[in-house]
């Protein structure tokens, strides 16, 4: 196929023009906070939240206002019930995590079956990008455009909690408030995501863009960077890729964004498993020694360090 | 009066109700069993993943006409072997790493039922649909489950030594590899056979709150894996049974009844419950039992076997 053609094609579309504003606007807001995640392992989280919104959609359907603020009500509350089991019980956090946020699924399954709405739970799961109308496409740019200026302002302050909350509360920062405000952050952020992904596929959304760019690189600024280029590429490459194919939008974004990661991982500059300049560069040096050893040591300089680590035991590190 | 109760015999009446009672039943019990090894090892997560990862192998087996437990190990397995092969080879953390595997699968799954929607039903997989179960489907499902939970009744000893204390149950010659291999073999078969009753998504409950339920009632194991089988089967039986009431969301039910015995047993249980420990915190006067109640983590039950 004409390659001009594949991208071009889908703009006559009207939905396509919205679905792919959509999620290259969810594809940023998602990247930055995923940065952010990845650092403060906090990646579940998402899942968790994400999980939670089911039954403040239905409640806030049935109460007759914006699904977005029952969505985000019922994510801060996944959240603060998940510290406040926590800190009550002696049940472990990823444990209490498990057990509120599938309880709230649970229920909002429940919710969901008994109560007559407008929805289609496909299109709260996995999302319904091509649906989108423009009324849809202005709240996800307020609520996406706000959560994305908050960051960027506290950047800095959100960075320096996710990496060392001691130094944060030394140097006087409201610790706490950075918590519960990055909370919000992500609860905002897989709110305006519902439309384009659904409230299983944000989590991936949440995760792949920011590891991918830590993979890539040691400078944070470099990282967003990094991780809002590769999030907003896949977002449109998936998008378009689902047109032809007419497969699952979400599903293809995700997809897409999963073989960039393994892109980075495979042959990342620094810390890839075959670093692309060192496969480009060998041959050179191999000229200049031995050509037999060199091809040989391809394979040979990686084997050994996963051979040196190997078998890490799960059971140990986890005690 | 007796109008209401025949409202309430009706389920039993129905052949496709007593099925979907008794395998829900079964499933549950056997995941509560695990969900105690899971629960006090902080390998909560790893059941949501499980759970997520094998949606493509479930999608492929109905696409190609597979059984659909053979698909769905497959792709287990693949995914587990996934998750330690990047997780070896960089430095993400482990939740990150699980996150991206786990999504990725489950992508690849919704995008293969969305190519062939005649096939495959998404939302049967995601979702759970044990009040249809075709007849081989809910075999494979018994199957799995009463092998499993005969496994687990001979080398449940055996595997609380090994998770708990590997070095005295490797001095005492328990073969502790061999034994963590038939954990997560039956571990990743059972996940396959939850999928079936309450859905990818809320598999991670079935194999964790039965666990946590219980362990805010008791200290010793043994009590431990019999409160948790006892609640995951009562819960999952009655779930089954109350879900013919509202015409679906099995699951959903299912797993609302076990998040409810879990906040009664977090505020009344005698020993570790909110309100004892309030009851505890007045009678000493001081504002120490939080520090008490941190203390005694999972030790205690190691040590009172």
């Amino acid at each position: 196929m004409d390659p001009i053609a594949f991208f071009t094609d889908p703009l006559a579309y009207d939905f396509m023009r919205r679905a792919l504003g959509m999620s290259i606007l969810v594809g940023a807001v998602c990247a930055v906070l995923s940065c952010y995640l990845v650092l403060k392992g906090w990646s579940l989280m998402g899942d968790a939240i994400s999980h939670a919104v089911l039954p403040g959609i239905v409640i806030a359907f049935v109460l007759g206002i914006p699904l977005a603020i029952g969505a985000f009500v019922a994510g801060l509350v996944c959240a603060l019930m998940t510290g406040y089991l926590k800190y009550n019980s002696r049940v472990k956090e990823d444990t209490v995590m498990g057990i509120v946020f599938s309880g709230m699924f649970g229920f909002g399954l429940v919710l969901f079956t008994k109560v007559e709405t407008d929805q289609h739970l496909n299109h709260i799961l996995f999302g319904n990008v091509l649906g989108v109308t423009t009324a849809d496409l202005i709240e996800t740019a307020i609520i996406a455009g706000g959560t994305l200026l908050i960051v960027l302002a506290k950047r800095r302050d959100l960075l320096l909690f996710c990496f060392d909350p001691n130094h944060a509360r030394a140097i006087g920062l409201p610790v706490n408030l950075l918590h519960y405000g990055l909370l919000v952050l992500l609860s905002l952020t897989i709110v305006s995501s519902i439309q384009a992904v659904g409230i299983i596929l944000v989590i991936a959304m949440l995760i792949a863009p920011g590891a991918t760019a830590y993979i890539l690189s040691d400078r944070f600024e470099r990282m967003l960077v990094i991780a809002v280029v590769v999030s907003c590429g896949s977002c449109l490459l998936g998008t378009i890729i689902s047109f032809h194919i007419d497969g699952a939008t979400g599903a293809c974004i995700v997809l897409v964004q999963a073989f960039v990661f393994l892109l980075a991982f495979l042959f990342g500059p620094k810390r890839g498993l075959w670093p692309l300049r060192a496969l480009l560069h060998q041959p050179a040096e191999i000229d200049g020694s031995k050509s037999a050893n060199g091809t040989a040591s391809k394979p040979g300089s990686t084997l050994p360090r996963g051979l040196n680590g190997a078998p890490q035991d799960f059971v140990d590190q986890r005690r | 009066m007796s109008a209401f109760l025949t409202e309430l015999l009706v389920p039993f009446s129905y052949n496709y109700m007593w099925k979907a009672m008794w395998v829900s039943a079964l499933v549950g019990a056997v995941c509560a069993f695990l969900s105690c090894y899971l629960m006090l090892k902080g390998w909560s997560l790893m059941g949501d993943a499980l759970g997520h990862s094998i949606v493509p192998g479930v999608a492929g087996a109905y696409i190609i006409g597979a059984p659909f437990a053979a698909g769905a190990f497959f792709a287990g397995i693949l995914a587990a072997l996934g998750m330690a092969f990047v997780k070896q080879h960089s430095r993400l953390r482990e939740d990150a790493t699980i996150g991206l595997v786990f999504t990725t699968f489950f992508a690849l799954g919704l995008l293969m039922a969305s190519l062939h929607p005649t096939s495959v039903s998404i939302q049967t997989i995601v979702l759970g649909n044990i009040l249809a179960i075709a007849d081989e489907d809910a075999a494979q499902v018994v199957f799995i489950a009463v092998v499993s939970f005969a496994v687990l009744l001979f080398v449940w000893k055996d595997l609380m030594v090994t998770f708990f204390d590997e070095t005295y149950a490797q001095s005492i010659g328990l073969r502790t590899r061999t034994l963590k291999i038939v954990f997560f073999t039956v571990l990743s078969a059972c996940t396959v056979a939850a999928l079936q009753t309450v859905g990818a998504c809320l598999v991670i409950a079935l194999v964790v709150t039965p666990g946590a339920t219980a362990y805010l009632l008791t200290d010793r194991f043994s009590a431990l894996l019999f409160i948790a089988v006892t609640i995951g089967a009562i819960t999952s039986f009655l779930g089954a049974y109350l879900s013919f009431f509202i015409d679906g969301a099995t699951g959903g039910v299912i797993v609302t009844l076990q998040t409810l015995l879990f906040f009664a047993a977090f505020y009344f249980a005698p020993k570790h419950g909110v309100f004892a420990s309030r009851r505890k915190a007045n009678a000493t006067k001081e504002g120490s039992t939080q520090k008490d109640r941190t203390a005694h983590k999972p030790r205690a039950l190691t040590g009172s076997v």
